[in-house]
């Protein structure tokens, strides 16, 4: 696999409709090996998108809290599952 | 004479209008200040409206007025199309090639259902938010619907985040009335991993959907529709048939906004969810659908961004020093069906919370349908003030960056 470009979605301080709303129009322009850094200050974003992540194949290679935020890190290994 | 020009005169527009119009009266009337509205169109839509004519067979032309009627008369409607907006130039190019220079700047603009960015959906669905005519075409297909699978189907990003939830448990509703519910399968196939975003109200709205046999598919994020197999697929590989399509297609910005180069391809303007200027702007604004800011594209965010902005230019024409930033408030109403309602609640800091649906909450939506007019006027700030307070915090800057230039 190719190593892609770094998409940073900064979603933090939204939540309603969310930061799946933010990754997803990232994950459209995404290509394999993108990697897509999500910055978000919703707790559910955590479970959110590991689930998002789980069904559609893509791989989470980063998740932590930073100083008031969470940052997650996904690489896209699939776009149609 | 200084002038303010304000883009588009749908919800967050006209409000704007009419509150610095209130505001600014003795500036206008002394002649030393014009408030211009660039609007090419011949009726403001209530589009709230779009669900009753969808889902209940409403009569269009009680959900739309001149734009005439509704701005105050210290406000100058230009009915031309604007074709684009110099920035660094402060100018609205309009007419086909006229120019106006302004001294502050406000696109409120709003957004577009683009089904036409999904292969397929175009040909393949039906929607009630491009238009009052798609709702009427939603509308007949309904009640044309004897048997079979009703998928609905929201894209990202739309406007109007309870708008899916309400039509499904509407047609479910009409379904119902018409006593072919046992004959027709409602499917609600959402890109959130619950039937809801915000879980507080996913908690209130799962349940009902399971109630009222509705079956839900989390995670479905669109990418195409054969409208030949009559078939939808998403991007996280699942497939999904229909009988009947209603898709609440994905939105992009105006056509306006991506032709001037300032909200990318998609046309949302970068701007500051506090302050609401245009990011590296101090004489331009963004409110509403227009902006790019992570917040539900509705028109509750469109008239408290634009009470907010109101304040701000007053502010800046007045030099008070005075900055008002914008706290994120929704307060959106979500009907359930069966006269029952909840709001969906929130700021930038806090995320809606769980609530009961009540026949008071829908009565209240179904009161706001009738006010929506008098409350572009400004007539009502008043009294959400009072029930609500203020959509901004105020701080006072120490330098003159926010007097006027």
């Amino acid at each position: 696999m190719k190593w892609g470009v770094r998409h940073v979605v900064d979603a933090r301080g939204s939540f309603c409709p969310g930061p799946i709303t933010e990754l997803i129009k990232a994950y459209r322009k995404a290509q394999p090996g993108d990697e897509i850094e999500l910055l978000a200050t919703d707790p559910a974003a955590k479970s959110d998108v590991a689930a998002w992540a789980a069904k559609s194949k893509n791989e989470i290679v980063e998740m932590r809290e930073e100083q008031g935020y969470i940052k997650i890190v996904i690489r896209v290994a699939s776009k149609g599952g | 004479m200084r002038r303010i020009a304000i883009i588009g005169a749908g919800t967050g527009g006209t409000i704007l209008a009419n509150a610095l119009a209130k505001k600014l009266r003795t500036e206008v009337r002394g002649g030393r200040l014009e408030i211009v509205v660039f609007d090419g169109s011949e009726s403001h839509i209530y589009q709230p409206g779009n669900i009753d004519i969808a889902f209940r067979g409403a009569n269009p032309k009680a959900f739309r007025r001149p734009p005439t009627q509704l701005l105050s008369r210290e406000v100058k409607l230009l009915k031309s199309p604007v074709s684009r907006i110099d920035l660094e130039n402060r100018a609205v190019i309009y007419d086909g090639g006229a120019k106006m220079g302004y001294d502050y700047l406000v696109v409120a603009t709003g957004s577009i259902a683009a089904p036409e960015i999904i292969p397929g959906l175009a040909q393949a669905s039906l929607n009630f938010h491009r238009s009052q005519e798609d709702a009427v075409r939603v509308w007949e297909a309904l009640s044309a619907f004897r048997r079979g699978r009703i998928v609905v189907l929201p894209a990202l990003p739309h406007k109007c985040p309870p708008s899916p939830v309400e039509a499904v448990f509407l047609i479910d509703e009409l379904m119902r009335k018409r006593s072919i519910r046992k004959d027709v399968e409602i499917i609600y196939a959402t890109p959130y991993t619950r039937a809801y975003p915000a879980h507080g109200i996913a908690d209130v709205v799962e349940p009902e959907m399971e109630k009222r046999g509705i079956t839900t598919y989390t995670l479905f994020n669109i990418d195409y529709v054969d409208p030949a197999a009559k078939k939808v697929y998403s991007l996280e590989g699942e497939e999904l048939a229909y009988d009947l399509l209603i898709a609440i297609p994905p939105h992009r910005g105006a056509d306006v906004v991506i032709a001037s180069g300032i909200g990318g391809e998609e046309g949302w303007i970068p701007t500051d969810k506090h302050t609401l200027k245009i990011k590296g702007h101090d004489d331009a604004y963004a409110i509403g659908d227009a902006t790019d800011i992570p917040i539900s594209k509705s028109g509750v965010v469109a008239h408290l961004e634009a009470i907010t902005t109101a304040e701000s230019i007053t502010s800046q024409i007045h030099g008070t020093g005075k900055v008002y930033l914008y706290n994120g408030r929704i307060n959106c109403p979500l009907e359930m069906g069966g006269r029952k309602a909840v709001f969906v609640s929130g700021t930038y800091v806090k995320q809606p919370e769980r609530q009961n649906p009540s026949t008071t909450k829908y009565l209240m939506k179904r009161l706001f349908n009738r006010l929506y007019w008098t409350m572009l006027s400004g007539a009502l700030e008043p009294i959400f003030n009072i029930y609500l307070g203020p959509p901004y915090e105020v701080k006072v800057v120490a330098d003159d960056a926010n007097k006027s230039p």
